[in-house]
């Protein structure tokens, strides 16, 4: 086998064929899709995306196993495969190539994103069916897929940038996908603004650190990221003693972290991810669960470097993961939209993933992030099936679980995939969502012992930990609350009663996603003492992740601690407790919803949101009143502020100044002008008068009076050059030979010629040349001195 | 009208009796200009200094100054009346009386001839033309004030002062070329074949001096004017004749040929 | 002050032509009667000649003398101009019944 460094394939790196491929497809299916039949489509949309699965696969599985020497480790463990397409811009000493980068984790990622991708572009052949934008679905639906590739395989962060924009861009078209209704099409255009305002952030980071480091390349950023020369050139030789890196670590951090909070809707940004379900229900799965969102978890842990050094920057991350966890669950408790649910128990999710980051505990935010993408995906797909069903029962409004009920008879492999999905999003064992949620609660656990971070409080992690096992039983409990509302009891509508089971190309894919959801947690098993001999493959994904993502805390140049603590792993006996606890949590939740709502809707919670739960019920309903607030604050004075400008700005200065004003003044002079030609001959000599009036103005302006002495041996010749103009014939000239200045003795005597010629010895060191003139009653003096040598 | 008439006359009698009055006085001589040897007994100019003002006319003192201010004001008001009045038939007259005012000021300069020629042409020949096409016009009366372009007149008005108080300062004084020349009544002259210097020499700005000129060297211009004022009359008949039923319609009268 | 009024030199001749051609100017410029700007132009006409025999006379030698003809020309010159300038103003008389310039404005277009 080749270096896998060198592939390349018609001039592009192999690398670049990766996000290529969909990208091709995308502009195949938007450009021609349309007069083509179904089956020309689906070849290159699923194809185009399969192609990209199988060259992931090849480039993951060949290329990172490569040896580069006989006894080279795999070059999975030395940095990856990094290609350059071309340079990208280059302005100075700026430099952006197009570079792509596949280490472990972009690896997982691509893995996770084209095998989900695949098989949801496979279940959307079924779904979109009838829909006659079928052409333009894929195209989006590719496009978005050739983002994130882009987006994950980045090697510098304008290149991710790239990604980061083009799936905002995407999930805007798909959002808003049956653009005809007014409510989808705001609410795509409400997720790209809300998306912006993080994307705006996303850039600060991204300035400061080209400031700081003068590189955005991730190599390039971790490499200084040690080093302390920074402080220095940054802060100044006085502030040496400063941890200068952690300041601008954390600003950094924080600013790029605002940018997650855009796309991986965060408090305060997750507004638009509920909204977001206006879309087809594959691109909820897709991008709303499995891919787009977790593009910030992902930036995070690429990032690692930057933000183990700033413990501020954890602190934020942890902390807004812990809140949004905890506000989206208690929103979802009150939800009666099926994809709504799901909207905010992705936010809740993701809400887990960052605070696992946030913890250091990056292998933790990865593995959740990819056993979320499958059951997440799975749940998904599977109210797109049973909002199908519906649809053919007749409903006019196939989310609402309130009409729902008893469908685990007409839908029992829909009912089986989300029964299976929701046992792993509620963490019970075996399934993924188990092995993922209890790394994330043992690492806040362990953030608060032995491992604390340095600057962190050391409680903190214990607060973490706690909400988020509240933040679990939330989970557990509001999607078993669903999952009893849709599949048990007594269907509650007709549409339900004349539900059935969705085609074979939808219930594939929850097939295929149902099983990984099971199974895949098992590549993240907990290093225990009792389970010794387990072969490596169980803890895979920890040594995969570690050359990737930096595993200790940076305190300076020199020092590092580990994270997880100096002592290393957690003892036994609190892993196994804490999976405990978690499992029982679980359990906890699953039995709650099950006591209140296991035959269908509860009487007794009816009672209770009637009487004393009735205030938290309202907020819960009403999302806690978000959207209105952004409205009145934002979005409100925002408003009145464009329409202030457009009256001012348009209107006065634009329209009424400057258009108007210009041609006014134009039509002005276009009089003025006309003014001068009249046909009338008087108006024109009177222009030849004034011009003659004018040229004796300007002609009797400068007068300035001089003289010359120019010296011949013994003899001076004195030259009065009185001034220009007729005028200097009729002035008096007086010459002082001595230099004398005061000419007022001469006011009434007869003047001097203007040519003198004198002998040198009757002159003084100066010549004075007196002028009188009569008319203009003005005496002038001009001096000058003799010359020593003789003028040629 | 009246007054017109009593002006004219006066400025008849006294543009008449000025080169009496100029080649009558003797005057007192304190300098000998250099060379100039010829003309023997002709008065010499005159450099004093108690008058530092040093370009006057030979024929100075208070006396000549007393005409030449009376004749220039004559001129200056027989200008301004033609500029002023509402009259066309008063305009003539100021314009008439300006004209003799400006010979008797020729006569001072020693241009005899030419203030003749311009009473004989431009007061006896040129104003009766004015006043032949005044009479064709009949209409006699006119406004002196345009009332517009009030804007174009009043800019033009005030460069016009502007150029009258410069002028007027710049001009008093000016340097004379030659002053020797200058300050002397002036010499006879000698011209071309018309034999030796004395009593042959023709007087400078007399009717024979000028004719010698204009027949000499200044023939072809002689000849030129004659064949302009041709033209000119040629032209004046052109446009100015009644149109025939059978020049076709009315246009433009000047259009025609 | 004395000697500008008592000692009359060839300025005052000068400054005279010139007062007396700036009035023929404003004369063009004020009215509105053909006529009147016809002799107007005669004005500024004798006073370039009154200019002309003054320097002539400043310089005074013989070949000064042919000022005297060029007066004598521009007085023919004069004459032929006042002739052609009144039958065109005749012949427009003829056409429109006045003589008013500010009414003469065709050549505007």
């Amino acid at each position: 086998m080749s270096d896998p460094q060198t592939w390349s394939f018609m001039g592009l790196p192999a690398l670049l064929w990766i996000p290529l491929l969909p990208l091709l497809g995308s502009a195949f299916n938007l450009i021609f899709g349309k007069r083509l039949p179904k089956s020309a489509v689906n070849l290159f949309a699923i194809g185009s995306v399969a192609a990209a699965c199988v060259l992931s696969g090849v480039e993951v599985f060949g290329g990172l196993f490569f040896h580069a020497a006989k006894d080279a480790p795999p070059l999975w463990q030395t940095g990856g495969i990094t290609q350059t397409a071309w340079t990208w811009m280059e302005a100075g000493s700026f430099k952006a190539e197009l570079a792509f980068r596949l280490d472990t984790l972009s690896a997982v990622m691509i893995m996770i994103v084209t095998f989900v991708g695949t098989w949801i572009h496979i279940y959307s052949i079924g779904y979109m069916a009838h829909d006659k934008g079928y052409a333009r679905y894929f195209g989006y639906l590719n496009l978005f897929t050739g983002s994130m590739l882009i987006l994950v395989l980045a090697a510098n962060l304008p290149v991710m940038f790239i990604g980061w924009e083009g799936v905002g861009l995407c999930s805007f078209l798909l959002i808003g996908f049956w653009y005809e209704n007014d409510a989808y099409a705001y609410a795509g255009r409400k997720a790209f603004i809300v998306n912006r305002i993080g994307d705006f952030m996303f850039l600060l980071g991204m300035f400061l650190l080209y400031w700081a480091v003068k590189s955005l390349d991730f190599n390039d950023i971790k490499n200084m990221a040690n080093v302390t020369v920074l402080k220095e050139s940054v802060w100044g030789p006085h502030n040496a003693h400063v941890w200068a890196d952690e300041r601008l670590a954390a600003a950094a951090g924080i600013c790029l972290f605002g940018g997650a909070c855009g796309k991986s809707a965060q408090l305060p940004l997750f507004v638009w991810l509920p909204d977001a379900m206006a879309g087809p229900t594959p691109v909820s799965a897709l991008i709303h669960a499995a891919t787009m969102v977790t593009a910030g978890v992902y930036m995070v842990c690429r990032l690692s470097f930057i933000y183990s050094i700033s413990t501020t920057a954890m602190i934020v991350i942890s902390t807004v993961g812990l809140l949004t966890a905890l506000v989206a669950a208690f929103i979802a408790f009150a939800q009666t939209d099926l994809k709504k649910v799901l909207a905010y128990s992705t936010v809740s999710q993701l809400g887990f993933m960052f605070v696992a980051a946030g913890t250091g505990n990056y292998t933790a935010a990865i593995f959740h992030l990819g056993t979320h993408a499958f059951f997440k995906a799975c749940l998904f797909l599977g109210a797109g099936s049973i909002m199908h069903g519906m649809e053919h029962g007749g409903s006019t409004t196939p989310g609402d679980i309130t009409t729902m009920g008893g469908l685990r008879k007409h839908m029992p492999l829909t009912r089986a995939t989300f029964l299976i999905s929701c046992l792993a999003i509620s963490g019970i064992f075996p399934f993924a969502g188990f092995f993922s949620k209890d790394e994330i609660l043992g690492g806040a656990w362990a953030v608060a012992g032995h491992g604390t971070p340095p600057g962190w409080p050391a409680f903190y992690g214990y607060i973490l930990w706690g909400g988020l096992l509240i933040a679990a039983l939330g989970t557990a409990f509001y999607m078993w609350r669903l999952y009893f509302l849709v599949f048990s009891g007594n269907e509650r509508s007709d549409a339900a009663r004349g539900a059935h089971e969705s085609p074979w190309t939808m219930t594939i894919a929850l097939g295929v996603l149902a099983v990984f959801a099971t199974f895949i947690g098992f590549i993240g098993v907990p290093h225990l003492e009792l389970l010794h001999g387990l072969p490596s493959a169980f803890h895979a994904l920890a040594n995969w992740l570690a050359p990737s993502i930096q595993h200790a805390w940076i305190l300076d140049a020199t020092h590092t601690v580990p994270i997880g603590g100096a002592s290393g792993e957690a003892s036994d006996t609190t892993t196994i407790v804490l999976m405990a606890v978690a499992l029982g949590v679980g359990a906890l939740g699953i039995a709650m919803a099950w006591a209140l709502y296991g035959r269908g809707p509860s009487a007794r919670v009816a009672k209770w949101v009637d009487g004393p739960l009735a205030g938290p019920y309202e907020a819960s309903k009403h999302k806690l009143w978000f959207d209105e607030f952004y409205d009145a604050t934002i979005v409100r004075p925002f408003k009145m502020l464009a329409r202030g400008l457009f009256e001012i700005a348009d209107r006065f200065i634009i329209d009424t100044v400057a258009v108007n004003g210009a041609a006014f003044i134009v039509s002005l002079c276009g009089r003025l002008a006309r003014w001068v030609q009249n046909g009338q001959v008087q108006r024109y000599v009177a222009g030849l008068v004034v011009g003659a009036a004018a040229v004796f103005l300007v002609t009797d302006c400068h007068r300035h009076p001089a003289f010359s002495i120019t010296r011949h041996g013994e003899q001076l010749q004195l030259h009065a050059e009185p001034g220009a103009g007729i005028v200097s014939a009729n002035v008096k000239l007086h010459w002082h030979l001595d230099g004398a200045t005061d000419c007022s003795a001469e006011k009434d005597k007869p003047g001097d010629p203007p040519d003198l010629t004198v002998r040198r010895g009757d002159v003084g060191g100066r010549v004075a040349l007196c002028i009188d003139d009569a008319i203009a009653r003005k005496m002038t003096v001009v001096t000058a001195e003799v010359p020593t040598e003789e003028t040629p | 009208m009246k007054l017109f008439a009593w002006l004219i006359a006066a400025a008849l009698i006294l543009g008449v009796a000025t080169p009496a009055l100029v080649h009558a006085q003797p005057v007192p001589t304190a300098e000998r200009p250099p060379g100039q040897g010829q003309g023997g007994d002709a008065p010499h100019a005159i450099v004093s200094k108690t008058h530092p003002h040093d370009d006057i006319v030979e024929s100075r003192g208070k006396g000549m100054a007393l005409l030449f201010w009376i004749f220039a004001a004559a001129a200056i008001t027989g200008a301004l009346f033609v500029v002023t009045r509402r009259n066309l038939i008063a305009a003539v007259m100021g314009m008439v009386g300006s004209f003799i005012a400006i010979a008797a000021v020729y006569m001072m300069l020693y241009a005899q001839f030419l203030a003749v020629i311009q009473m004989l042409v431009y007061a006896g020949a040129i104003m009766v033309l004015f006043v032949f096409v005044i009479m064709i016009l009949n209409r006699p009366e006119d406004e002196p004030v345009a009332p517009t372009g009030r804007i174009g007149t009043a800019i033009g008005g005030l460069a016009i002062l502007y150029m009258v108080g410069r002028l007027a300062m710049i001009l008093v004084h000016v340097t004379l070329p030659n002053k020797a020349i200058a300050l002397a009544s002036p010499a006879p002259i000698m011209l071309p074949g018309w034999g030796s210097a004395g009593p042959e020499a023709v007087g400078w700005g007399t009717v024979k001096a000028v004719g010698a000129d204009l027949f000499g060297p200044g023939l072809f211009p002689f000849e030129a004017i004659s064949i302009l004022l041709l033209v000119a009359v040629v032209g004046a008949i052109a446009i100015a004749r009644p149109l025939h039923p059978d020049d076709g319609t009315d246009a433009d009268p000047g259009t025609h040929p | 002050m004395n000697d500008l009024l008592f000692d009359v030199g060839y300025g005052h001749f000068l400054a005279l032509a010139a007062v007396l051609f700036l009035i023929g100017v404003a004369g063009v410029l004020v009215r509105r009667n053909a006529l009147i700007i016809l002799m107007s132009v005669e004005l500024m006409l004798n006073a370039a000649n009154m200019t002309l025999l003054t320097f002539s006379r400043m310089w005074g030698d013989e070949s000064a003398l042919s000022a005297h003809t060029f007066a004598l020309i521009v007085i023919g010159v004069a004459a032929a101009e006042a002739c052609v300038g009144l039958a065109i103003v005749v012949a427009v008389f003829r056409g429109r019944r006045n003589v008013d310039v500010d009414k003469l404005t065709t050549l505007r277009h």
